[in-house]
């Protein structure tokens, strides 16, 4: 403390020595700083007299000015983010900068694990997004929106309900049990990515808790990819890192603000259809007689169901379904800064609702950022972001009682009402319009993401931070279903609250020294040391109720029956870290860093987890042999490896062995055992090569960056399934081992650049392919027990285990499938890996045009090679053998006579010998059961995401109205789509909530198509 | 400096020290298992969790499995599992044997706990009287447990130890049915000396509910004089009678003189297994129909008299009413009934040659239903009788396809003729991690 002071007490002193100076001297030196491009002057740009402690940052017209009694030639550093760093030899009293904007990713500086650093210097494979590509799309979360902008980033929505799930991947999926979802940061604040929500929707992740943030306030997203960047976050870092700034003010400038609106108009891509009354019946006494036949009955003897097909009605239960949604978006915000202090304030308002009513998701959010200096030396500042988010919850979509198996699994000649004109039901099945018009599923979330920090320069270069943050999410979800539908009947009314509370706090010590020395400064130094403390809390209240006085009785107290119960898991992890990168000349740089983790979630024995890495980088673009080719702008080779670890995803007291309470008898408190201790559990861990290559020709028109990876990952926090007569399912261990490799391109070219006209072009692509390396026995799971989707040594994670259908006997009609094992028979020793839900490669190619005034961009994402599972064909092509269940067209092209080619066998609902194979018993049912590479299609798909076009105001007109820009535009969304897909939607992940049974399309809200119109003004 | 060295040093320790305190969690809603039973509340917890373990698979499960997969029950759901089960194609993997099979395991382990743990519990609230009526009743239901198995998957491994770890697991090789159904003897043979005797409690094992247990085992393995012996020391219970009407016993409050021993559930222990059995426009899934035979017969006042009770709605919606507390949940899971115990001293009797006793019994439960009774026939045929009077009387219970395997009567009765799916195959998770298991033969 008294060394604090004291130095403190020093700096003071050199501070007023320099006022003292500059009061004694008093030469001006000052300029203007501009863009290269645009010719507006830059508010901000730091301005730095070579060999001085002089800097300055230009105002709002984009001057600088020095009081100072350096004399004539100086030198000027000038910097601004995004622009391209310049040095400026100065003559004279009175200069006039621009600056380049950097078109490309080489030369930007970019936030990296705990440290700023020069792109050009990094080791670690890092993709950068610019806040810009993200905004104005019509989604909830900025992790949807990086699908196809970054390599080594597969992105897809799980469904087409807003702020619903999204499957997000930073080069494959590293984990079986423990979680694949990366580390997000915001600012600074490790943020919690786990769904509060309670209310069921089928098995798909109900949310994305990365909605609560507005896209607009974020400047630029680092996705931290290679061991090299991500072993700094140790534990937290196998799975990738995004990083995610939001905007901040800049010293001097004057307040711009901003707002931007746009409104929307969607429709779903694709529409369900199924088929008509008579079609219906028609299937229905097809089915019947040949099943007699099956059954050596004369066909003769079936009574019909339908003896008049013909004269049966037909009912559209999709129009009342789907409806044009609204998306609305408002924001309004206002950024800038004085001599000591910066702000951004935003204010944010997003409303879309879905195509499938009648759910919707609202969100007001509202952000502070602040930075103060206090002093020269001491910088204090926070973040924080507030959200409200709201949505109506349509629950389990793919259950009986869920909206959209409502309309589509009912047989089209059943009417919608009762004669007596209530709502009619029909075997498991609710009514859709009974669901959508009284559903009342209501969640509203709170989430506060804060940071508080305090910076200390000891000495230029020398730096100490402490951050202090919370992320705290609190959700209140309130259900009720009332006696018109189906889960309110029985119970008269039931009621459901819930209150959930996921905190993360997070405390962090940095202490950075950055130096340059030696001759011409050839030597650089950039190295930082740290801890943090980290305490994640999940808590969560239920109450339901059950009978109810009436149906505008809601509220849980008044229910006649009522319980309760809660949850509570508390983790803590430890850590130490260091990182150190020495630079020579420019064109060497070698790093390294080493974390040192503890986690409560581990075993006694096994509780500290060790994740070093080290990493080179060349830039050969220095080296006069390659100068001298004129060629390269810049080259840059760049290798690393390390490890990082994982221990998300797996219960707070994994370790422990534990008897389970709860387990009550006559209203008794009982308990029984539930888990077996595992004292020796311990980390994932991520062992990651990367190298990679990243070059700049043509006056860096044409910027390529090139990366290979392999990335193994072993110890697998593995639930293997252990034998049941043990008393448990499962047991986790630290067994098993998947390995990602891939490639990753991206290519930026600005393909031409003239006075009124720019054209760029975006282009990436990634593959990925993943392997199961070692597991100890084979776990089959998905699809409510069906267990399609197996996890299998030498397989891809989420890979399809079905009988494969080999064809449809143009004779008897009936399905042949491959027997495997050549017993003859068709038994489960017959079903095989035919697929999996993992594309082979992903990748976006964006376009920005832009001609005076006008822009017009537009954006393809493409993916190919995953295979997606239609359970709505597997449901509805069931060849009569469910009886409330009516068909999809598909079902028409079945065999009818001999001679037919197709490949949906004859119908039938015969059980007779079903190890047959070849016999009708496993046309539908048997020991296939549709279980067959029949409903199993490539999800491969090409789309137009987003094509928009705009048009900013003339500079005169903007004058004119006191803007300072204004642009209007009009977007569109998921406009076009190419796929071979039979389902609505190949963007579909319907069992999402456990990330092993990926691509499954299940009575699941297809994405929007969306038409918007908006506009963005500043003033 | 020295001073700042000093202090730097022992924060660093202290930090260290209570970094191991600082990463010390513990969950409020479990024990860890070191304390899992050590004093007389967590030995009577211990018991009510194992009664809990019967309740998750007979609510719904075995009762599943012994229904659908018969004549009297037909699937109208969507789940695979229940097609699977109702056209006798069932795959390793299929949802409600797997869930049945692993339920029955969890209830012995907390059997083998108690039975390893509470002899050594001293604690002086827990009386030497109700640490044997805790381990009578673990006794029994580990008894329950491995008979249940034997009936469905045939001969199983034996597990009599709780499971500390997995390599105590290794070598325990299936048993034969007979092996089973020795331990099942044995445990219910301890359990008998331990549990209570019968006082009014119907929903926790007292002497009865043993012993009726046991003639039931006795009935399965064909040991017909036992079987009857043990079933009259029941039916001669004053505590147990045929209650009329025929609804009453599934009616609540249900625990009827009817019930040898049920398991109680509440609101806030549910049982929800109506839904499967109500249509839609009452709230449920409809998944589980009675079938047009049995609806014919239950309709038929000379077959099902007042059992027509066990059925509701019409025409094609008709539904089983078995379990009907859709408001609250509370339906009993029905483990014995006294009218069992008269089928099964009709069937030994009758087996016995004991005709006119066979006929008495059997008649009792008819002229429960109010159907007219009985002449005295011949021995097949009165066995014949006592097979169709079973499958009345328990329509949706867990009783007819059972009985069928039994008897080896499936085949004629229900066209299954490959007696190797008589058994459930052993889940397909067990045949891949258990190198001492093996799948029953046809799987």
């Amino acid at each position: 403390m008294y060394h604090l002071s004291s130095r403190l007490l020093l700096f003071s002193l050199l501070l007023l020595l320099q006022v003292f100076a500059v009061a004694q001297q008093n030469v001006g030196l000052s300029g203007k700083v501009t863009d290269a491009a645009t010719k507006q002057p830059l508010a901000g740009a730091t301005v730095h007299i070579r060999g001085t402690t002089h800097q300055v940052v230009t105002n709002a017209d984009g001057q600088f000015f020095f009081q100072t009694g350096q004399r004539l030639p100086v030198t000027y550093d000038i910097s601004y983010v995004g622009y391209q760093p310049i040095q400026l030899r100065a003559t004279t009293a009175q200069v006039e900068v621009s600056l380049q904007s950097n078109s490309g990713q080489l030369g930007d500086v970019i936030v990296t694990g705990y440290s700023t650093q020069n792109r050009k210097f990094i080791s670690g494979s890092i993709v950068s997004v610019s806040g810009n590509a993200l905004k104005d799309i019509p989604a909830a979360g900025v992790n949807q929106l990086l699908q196809g902008k970054a390599t080594g980033v597969q992105v897809i929505a799980n469904s087409g309900v807003p702020g619903g799930g999204v499957t997000f991947r930073i080069r494959g999926n590293n984990s079986i049990n423990a979680s694949v979802d990366p580390l997000y940061i915001v600012d600074g604040v490790f943020i919690s990515n786990t769904d509060p929500i309670q209310t069921g929707l089928g098995n798909q992740q109900q949310s994305n808790p990365i909605a609560d943030i507005n896209p607009a306030d974020i400047e630029s997203i680092q996705v931290l990819k290679d061991a090299n960047a991500t072993a700094i976050y140790g534990s937290l870092g196998a799975n990738g890192v995004v990083i995610i700034t939001t905007k901040r003010g800049r010293l001097n400038a004057k307040a711009k603000i901003s707002f931007n609106t746009y409104q929307g108009w969607s429709q779903p891509i694709n529409k369900f259809k199924v088929t008509t009354g008579p079609q219906t019946a028609l299937l229905t006494n097809e089915s019947r007689i040949n099943t007699a036949i099956d059954n050596g009955l004369p066909p003769g003897s079936v009574v019909l169901p339908f003896p008049n097909p013909d004269t049966l009605p037909t009912y559209d239960r999709f129009s009342g379904l789907f409806r044009t949604a609204r998306t609305s978006n408002y924001e309004l915000s206002a950024q800038g800064g004085t001599e000591n202090s910066t702000y951004y304030v935003g204010l944010g308002y997003f409303k879309q609702e879905s195509v499938v009513r009648p759910s919707q998701f609202e969100r007001l959010s509202a952000r502070l950022n602040y930075d103060n200096y206090l002093t020269r030396q001491l910088k204090v500042g926070t973040s924080i972001n507030l959200a409200r988010t709201q949505r109506n919850l349509s629950g389990s979509d793919n259950n009986p009682q869920g909206v959209i198996n409502s309309a589509l699994f009912p047989r089209s000649y059943l009417p919608i009402f009762n004669p007596n004109g209530t709502y009619a039901r029909y075997g498991s099945f609710d009514n859709h319009l009974a669901l959508i018009e009284n559903l009342n599923n209501d969640a509203v979330g709170w989430r506060t993401i804060g940071n508080l920090y305090a910076e200390y320069t000891f000495l230029p270069g020398l730096k100490l931070k402490s951050s202090w943050s919370i992320d705290n999410t609190s959700e209140y979800e309130n259900n009720y279903n009332n006696t018109l539908i189906s889960a309110g009947i029985a119970t008269n009314g039931s009621a459901a609250s819930y209150e959930t509370k996921n905190l993360v706090l997070t405390n962090e010590q940095v202490l950075t020294y950055i130096k340059s020395f030696g001759k011409g400064r050839k030597h650089n130094i950039n190295a930082l040391v740290g801890n943090t403390l980290n305490t994640v809390l999940s808590q969560n209240t239920t109450a339901t109720g059950f009978g109810f006085a009436s149906n505008d009785l809601t509220a849980v107290s008044v229910a006649a029956t009522r319980s309760g119960s809660s949850s509570r898991a508390e983790s803590k992890l430890v850590s130490f870290f260091g990182k150190a990168s020495y630079t020579f000349d420019n064109k060497y740089t070698f790093d390294g860093s080493l974390r040192a983790d503890a986690s409560s979630k581990f075993g006694v024995n096994n509780q500290w987890g060790y994740f070093p890495s080290g990493g080179v980088t060349w830039r050969a673009s220095q080296e006069p042999f390659i100068q001298n080719l004129n060629l390269f702008d810049e080259l840059k080779f760049r290798a690393s490896a390390g490890l990082s670890g994982n221990q998300n995803g797996i219960g707070s007291y994994a370790a422990q062995g534990l008897w389970a309470s709860g387990a009550n008898y006559l209203e008794q408190p009982g308990t029984a055992p539930s888990q077996l201790a595992n004292p020796n559990l311990t980390w994932e861990s991520t062992r990651q090569v990367d190298v990679g290559v990243e070059f700049a020709v043509l006056k860096n028109r044409l910027n390529v960056v090139l990366d290979f990876y392999d990335k193994y990952t072993y110890d697998l926090l593995l639930n293997v399934p252990v034998p049941n007569r043990s008393g448990f399912a499962s047991y986790l261990q630290n067994y098993g081992a998947v390995r990602n490799k891939g490639t990753e391109l991206a290519i930026n070219t600005v393909n031409v650049e003239t006075k009124d006209f720019r054209w760029t072009t975006d282009f990436n692509i990634s593959w990925n392919r993943n392997r199961i390396e070692k597991l100890a026995s084979d776990i089959a799971q998905g699809a409510s027990g069906r267990n399609i989707s197996i996890l299998k040594q030498g397989y891809p994670v989420n890979s399809f285990q079905l009988y494969r259908q080999l064809y449809v006997d143009a004779q008897t009609g009936n399905a042949v499938y491959e027997d495997v094992n050549k017993d003859g028979g068709i038994t489960s020793a017959d079903r095989q890996i035919v697929g999996n839900a993992l594309p082979n490669y992903t990748g976006g190619l964006t376009n920005n045009l832009s001609y005076k005034g006008f822009d017009f961009n537009f954006f393809w994402y493409f993916q190919q090679g995953n295979k997606i599972m239609n359970m709505n064909d597997f449901f509805l092509v069931h060849g009569g053998t469910q009886a409330n269940i009516g068909f999809v067209p598909r079902q028409l092209e079945r065999w009818q006579k001999p001679g037919d080619v197709t490949d949906i066998p004859r119908l039938t609902t015969s059980s007779l010998n079903p190890s047959v194979n070849g016999g009708p018993a496993n046309n539908y049912g048997g020991n296939v059961a549709n279980l067959s590479s029949r409903y199993l299609r490539d999800g491969s798909f090409l789309r137009l995401k987003t094509i928009s076009l705009g048009y900013n105001l003339p500079t005169g007109v903007v004058q004119k109205a006191r803007f300072s820009s204004a642009r209007v535009y009009v977007q569109a969304t998921n406009l076009l789509t190419f796929t071979n897909y039979n389902g609505l939607d190949p963007e579909v992940s319907s069992q999402s909530s456990n990330q092993n049974t990926a691509g499954y399309d299940w009575a699941t809200v297809p994405q929007p198509k969306t038409i918007q119109a908006g506009i963005n003004i500043s003033f | 400096m020295k001073h700042t060295l000093f202090y730097s040093l022992a924060l660093l320790a202290l930090s260290l020290s209570s970094c191991k305190k600082y990463l010390t969690e513990t969950p409020n809603n479990a024990l860890p298992t070191g304390n899992a039973i050590i004093d007389a509340g967590t030995s009577r917890a211990a018991i009510n969790g194992a009664y809990d373990a019967v309740q998750n698979y007979y609510a719904a499960n075995y009762p599943t499995l012994g229904t659908i997969t018969a004549d009297n029950v037909v699937f109208n759901g969507t789940l695979s599992q229940y097609l699977q089960l109702d056209q006798n194609a069932i795959p390793a993997d299929n949802v409600t044997t797997v869930a049945a099979y692993q339920g029955i395991y969890r209830a012995i382990n907390s059997a083998n706990s108690i039975i390893a743990a509470v002899p050594g519990v001293q604690d002086p609230l827990l009386t030497q009287a109700e640490k044997d009526k805790i381990l009578g009743e673990a006794y029994f239901i580990r008894a329950l447990s491995y008979f249940d198995l034997g009936r469905g998957w045939g001969g199983v491994q034996i597990q009599l130890k709780p499971t500390e770890n997995f390599e105590s697991l290794k070598g325990v090789k299936r048993s034969t049915l007979e092996q089973t159904y020795d331990q099942v003897l044995a445990d219910l043979t301890r359990a008998e000396q331990l549990v209570p005797e019968d006082a009014t409690t119907r929903n926790r094992v007292q002497k009865s509910a043993v012993r009726a247990l046991r003639a039931r085992l006795h009935l399965y393995r064909k040991q017909w004089a036992d079987a009857a012996a043990y079933a009259t020391q029941v039916i001669d219970n004053p505590k147990f009678s045929l209650v009329l009407p025929y609804k009453t016993f599934f009616t609540a409050p249900f625990l009827s003189p009817e019930s040898v021993l049920e398991l109680t559930f509440s609101v806030n222990d549910r049982n929800s297994f109506w839904n499967l059995w109500y249509p839609s426009s009452l709230g449920g899934q409809f998944t589980l129909k009675p079938s047009a035979g049995i609806v014919e017969k239950l309709n038929n006042p000379n077959i099902g008299g007042t059992r027509n009770a066990l059925l509701a709605g019409s025409g094609a919606s008709v539904y089983g009413t078995l379990y009907n507390t859709f408001a609250t949940s509370t339906d009993p899971a029905y483990l014995i009934r006294i009218a069992e115990l008269y089928l099964i001293r009709a069937e030994a009797r009758a087996q016995l040659n004991d005709l006119a006793g066979a006929v008495a019994d059997l008649n009792k439960v008819r002229a429960r239903a109010g159907v007219p009774l009985l002449p005295e026939a011949g021995k097949e045929n009165l066995l014949l009788a006592i097979e169709e009077e079973n499958s009345v009387e328990f329509a949706f219970e867990g009783h007819r396809w059972f009985d069928l395997v039994r008897t080896g009567r499936a085949g004629a009765v229900l066209g299954l003729t490959n007696t190797d799916y008589w058994l459930f195959p052993i889940p397909y998770q067990d045949v891949l991690s258990d190198p001492d298991v093996t799948q029953n033969p046809g799987y």
